[in-house]
């Protein structure tokens, strides 16, 4: 009894060995399993590890300075505040998205659009910015908010700032966001960084934007920095210090308020240009952050064309700034000798067609220097009629004219000066002989930007020289051709473009100035062929549209100091009245008022 | 007899007590280590390891408690036990507190008191009770009244929701049923049937609870959600590599990157600063732990108290199988702690009274021995 109830007693064989084996399971399976994790794969989660907790990121470089050449700031850069989302630390990325439009006002679709486009370049674990630019107000709520909402973080980074505005931003051009393509063809850019986009900002980026820093952060789960290590501090970009003075702009800036035109003052001696307007403009500030497609349109479409560089992309006919060119290409190929008379009757024949001088009863007996001091159209007309298509363009492409001037600036346009090939190729047609007279005072199919205009002047006073135009200062000046006529025939235009200012019947005598010997020559271009209607109507009742474009080209003397002004106001009707005044005004600022400020 | 018999003291399994206290204090340094983290300056150590501390007294006057009647005396209460148990049960959905969502716990003044904890001491004894009848393999018929009354509290648990604790309360009474064996031809049909009825619980699954099946089989799908937990338990035991990164040194689990280390995931913080030679002292250890229940099993007096120690066996294993096995991402995420390494109060009561039950059995075989 006692060994059966033993028996019974007994535990169940099988159940104790089956314990023991699933202790034995146990180990194997946890033993091998740590085995894997931590000796076989060690090295992979310890760079995990390293991954999860440190984390690097960039310090952006403040964009060089630009200042003009008295060393005043034109573009400097200010902090400005971005929203940047760290996907990796943010636990509900849609309704984050959600809270960063009730803060901001962006709403939501365009927030996820920005997000899907750019999550593909940002690393995870990466601020991408949201919203570029926050306002205080919008700070402040964030960086209280931002302990309930992780991933969230206020990015501060400098931004451009324009001081002047509009009145530079043909020169300074703008930076704005990059995009897809410079992207793709750069790779020191990430997504978020400014870049130039227009005028020197674009052509001078390298040397603006500076090498970002990095930094390495020692994280929690949530993201919150804990310690922080500069790897690399970073390098601002280079200033640049402009030819531009910013006093002479300001003042062209506000001669062409509420017109359209361009002033160029040069430096005809190394090509420096100190001052470059262009108006209307716009304001370059507004491109930083991105217009909207609406602004975008607005001001692409916009009749009076702001975004136009009227410098150097818009192109007109010369008018009579043109005759300098031409009178030199009558002396270069020995056409006309100073002293040879022409008589001007106020018309000239040619086939059927009459060709009118500007003064309708004529200058009379005129010679190359009356030529250029009254704008004879007639002296012209047979000076081109002799001259000929192909020497005029020969003579014109030696001016620089047809051909961009090289300046620093994107999108420059060449102008045209046309020759027999180019028509035929255009047109299909041959040249014909009327065409030659128009040709020779500026109209017809010649077109120039006024920066060729303010090259050419110079190579009148400098020794013939044909300089690139510089907008740096500092920069040695570069020679890019030489005008064909000698020393005695470009005296022969200057001293002819001097009594057009001082002599009695000079078209721009308005620049007349007491201890400076000033140079000048008016032009006016025809917009449209004229009809009589609007010949017979006063200046001031003929539309906008017809009017006549205003040209005035000229140079000033003092010493050693010498300058080229050229200034075009379109529609202004004459030359004199309408481009006059602010040239003269540019050079009593030159010669007295900044001499009185010294 | 009184209780404190020279013999029962030296038959008492004096391993089994020593293993439970290492293990304890194991837990109680790692959770020193797991509830501190790095602040800018310095280090914050908020108080977690102190009342572990403290419920770890509670704990092992428990377990004396457990330890001073004779473990047979559980065989005559066990019917009552587990209708008050059931009765308990039932009131949690009544005047039940809700923590987290779920309803599982009895305020009861001085502390929260988890019906669910005692349904599992209690299945212990009615299993134990019923098992112990014989120790011929189980019929269908027997096997059929034993999970049938397993069923009411491991279901009403589940419906708290708890399913961790309901299924463990099944698996400790499955455990011990395979403890006692099955006929080979029920041990086949239900090798057969089992799997078959796998699918049928995704059913009666909460979307979370499938959530997390889904982010176990591909953890990359949602890094950020349900798999977060698997990847970065795995970054800090894996980056502990062969000897760990030192006590408090655990980078993962300071800088606040793994979720839950306290409770769940502690092993994950023991496992990165204490490394591959660390978790295995640490498994051997457990190892050791659990053997020692097979030797009180296999040298108790009667049937009772072996199943009693099978029991105690299986309610450790699981655990430490299904915490382990989620932790070093080899099952879903099931809220299971590691017994003595995760904090929790209950827990670790009930752990050290069920050391104390095994004790028990162990201080009493002399009596079979003798006679």
């Amino acid at each position: 009894m006692s060994l059966y109830e033993s028996k019974t007693q007994q535990p169940p064989k099988n159940g104790l060995l089956l314990l023991q084996g699933l202790i034995l399971l146990l180990f194997c399976i946890f033993a091998l399993r740590f085995w894997y994790l931590q000796i076989h794969k060690g090295e992979y989660f310890s760079e995990q590890a390293r991954n999860n907790q440190l984390r690097q990121d960039n310090l952006y470089a403040p964009r060089g300075l630009i200042r003009d050449r008295n060393g005043e700031l034109l573009a400097v850069n200010e902090p400005a505040y971005a929203l940047g989302i760290v996907r990796e630390d943010c636990k509900d990325l849609d309704a984050t998205l959600k809270t960063v439009s009730e803060w901001t006002g962006v709403d939501l679709p365009k927030l996820k659009k920005v997000f899907k486009k750019s999550r593909r370049r940002v690393k995870p674990f990466e601020p991408l910015i949201l919203v570029p630019n926050l306002t205080f107000e919008q700070v402040a709520v964030i960086e209280a908010n931002s302990l309930y909402w992780p991933g969230l973080e206020v990015v501060v980074r400098p931004r451009r700032k324009y001081l002047q505005g509009a009145l530079l931003s043909h020169v300074l051009g703008y930076v704005s966001e990059v995009d897809e393509a410079e992207l793709e063809n750069d790779s020191e850019l990430a997504v978020g960084d400014y870049v130039g986009k227009q005028g020197l900002e674009y052509v001078l980026e390298k040397r603006f934007r500076g090498v970002k820093g990095r930094r390495q952060s020692e994280v929690d789960a949530t993201g919150r920095r804990l310690k922080q290590r500069i790897l690399n501090p970073p390098k601002a970009g280079e200033d640049i210090d402009l030819s531009i003075d910013l006093g002479l702009q300001e003042l062209g800036g506000k001669f062409l308020e509420g017109k359209a035109g361009a002033v160029v003052v040069m430096n005809p001696d190394n090509g420096q240009i100190l001052a470059f307007v262009s108006a209307p403009s716009y304001d370059n500030n507004s491109f930083t952050d991105g217009l909207s497609q609406k602004e975008w349109v607005a001001l692409r479409d916009d009749p009076r064309t702001p975004l136009q560089n009227r410098v150097i992309q818009s192109v007109y006919p010369p008018g009579s700034v043109f005759k300098m060119t031409v009178a030199g290409a009558g002396l270069h190929y020995g056409v006309v000798k100073t002293q040879d008379i022409v008589y001007c009757p106020g018309h000239m024949q040619l086939g059927k067609y009459v060709f009118r001088c500007w003064k309708k009863g004529g200058h009379g007996e005129t010679d190359l220097e009356k030529s250029l001091v009254e704008s004879c159209d007639v002296y012209y007309y047979k000076l081109g009629k002799r001259l000929g298509v192909d020497r005029m363009s020969e003579y014109a492409f030696a001016a620089g004219y047809g051909k961009p001037t090289g300046i620093a600036l994107p999108h420059e346009k060449s102008g045209l000066i046309p020759t027999r090939k180019w028509k035929k190729r255009r047109y299909g047609e041959i040249w014909h002989p009327g065409e030659n007279l128009n040709f020779s005072i500026g109209q017809g199919y010649t077109l120039v930007t006024p920066l060729q205009v303010a090259r050419s002047i110079s190579s009148l006073i400098n020794g013939g020289r044909l300089l690139r135009p510089q907008l740096l200062a500092g920069e040695p000046a570069e020679e890019q051709g030489v005008l064909p006529i000698n020393d005695r025939q470009r005296e022969i235009i200057r001293k002819a473009m001097i009594k057009t200012v001082n002599g009695s019947h000079g078209t721009a005598r308005r620049l007349r100035m007491k201890g400076v010997v000033i140079g000048g020559k008016t032009g006016t271009a025809q917009v449209v062929k004229l009809t009589d209607e609007i010949k017979k109507m006063k200046d001031e009742e003929i539309p906008y549209k017809y009017r006549d474009h205003a040209w005035m080209a000229s140079f000033a003397e003092k010493g050693t100091e010498r300058y080229v002004v050229v200034c075009m106001v379109e529609h202004g009707l004459h030359g004199s009245s309408g481009a006059g005044p602010v040239v003269k005004a540019i050079y009593n600022y030159i010669f007295k008022e900044k001499k009185e400020k010294k | 007899m009184s209780p404190i018999d020279r013999r029962l003291l030296i038959h008492m399994n004096w391993f089994l007590l020593g293993l439970a206290a290492m293990l304890f204090f194991v837990g109680v340094l790692n959770l020193y280590s797991a509830s501190g983290f790095r602040l800018e300056q310095g280090m914050s150590v908020s108080s977690f390891y102190q009342k572990q501390l403290v419920w770890g007294l509670m704990g092992f006057a428990g377990m004396i408690t457990f330890m001073l009647f004779d473990y047979r005396h559980l065989r005559t209460i066990a019917w009552p036990l587990f209708w008050v148990t059931v009765i308990l049960l039932a009131c949690v959905p009544v005047i039940g507190k809700t923590i987290y969502g779920a309803r599982r716990w009895l305020d009861l003044g001085f502390f929260n008191f988890q019906p669910s904890e005692m349904a599992k001491i209690t299945i212990l004894v009615i299993g134990a009770k019923i098992l112990s009848r014989s120790s011929d393999p189980l019929n269908i018929k027997n096997l059929a009244y034993v999970v049938g009354v397993g069923l009411i509290p491991a279901g009403m648990v589940i419906s708290q929701p708890d399913l961790g604790s309901g299924l463990n309360i099944l698996l400790i009474l499955g455990g011990m049923i395979l403890y006692r064996g099955l006929t080979p031809k029920l041990f086949k049909t239900l090798a057969v049937v089992g799997p078959c009825l796998i699918p049928l619980g995704w059913l009666f699954m909460h979307d979370y609870q499938k959530r997390r099946v889904i982010s176990f089989m591909n953890p990359a799908s949602d890094p950020l959600g349900a798999g977060y937990h698997i990847i970065q338990s795995e970054i800090a035991i894996g980056s502990g590599r062969v000897w760990g990164k030192g006590f408090l040194g655990g980078t993962q689990s300071q800088l606040r990157f793994l979720p839950e280390k306290h409770t769940d995931f502690a092993i994950a913080v023991f496992g990165e600063e204490w490394g591959f030679a660390g978790a295995m002292a640490l498994l051997s250890l457990f190892c050791v732990f659990l053997y020692q229940m097979v030797v009180t099993a296999r040298e108790a007096k009667d049937l009772f108290g072996s199943y009693l120690a099978a029991g105690v066996f299986f309610y450790f294993f699981w655990q430490i199988l299904i915490n382990m096995g989620m932790v070093l991402g080899l099952m879903p995420v099931v809220g299971i702690p590691l017994p003595f390494i995760s904090y929790g109060g209950s827990g670790t009561v009930v752990n050290l009274c069920l050391v104390g039950l095994v004790l028990n059995v162990s201080m009493r075989r002399y009596v079979f021995k003798q006679g």
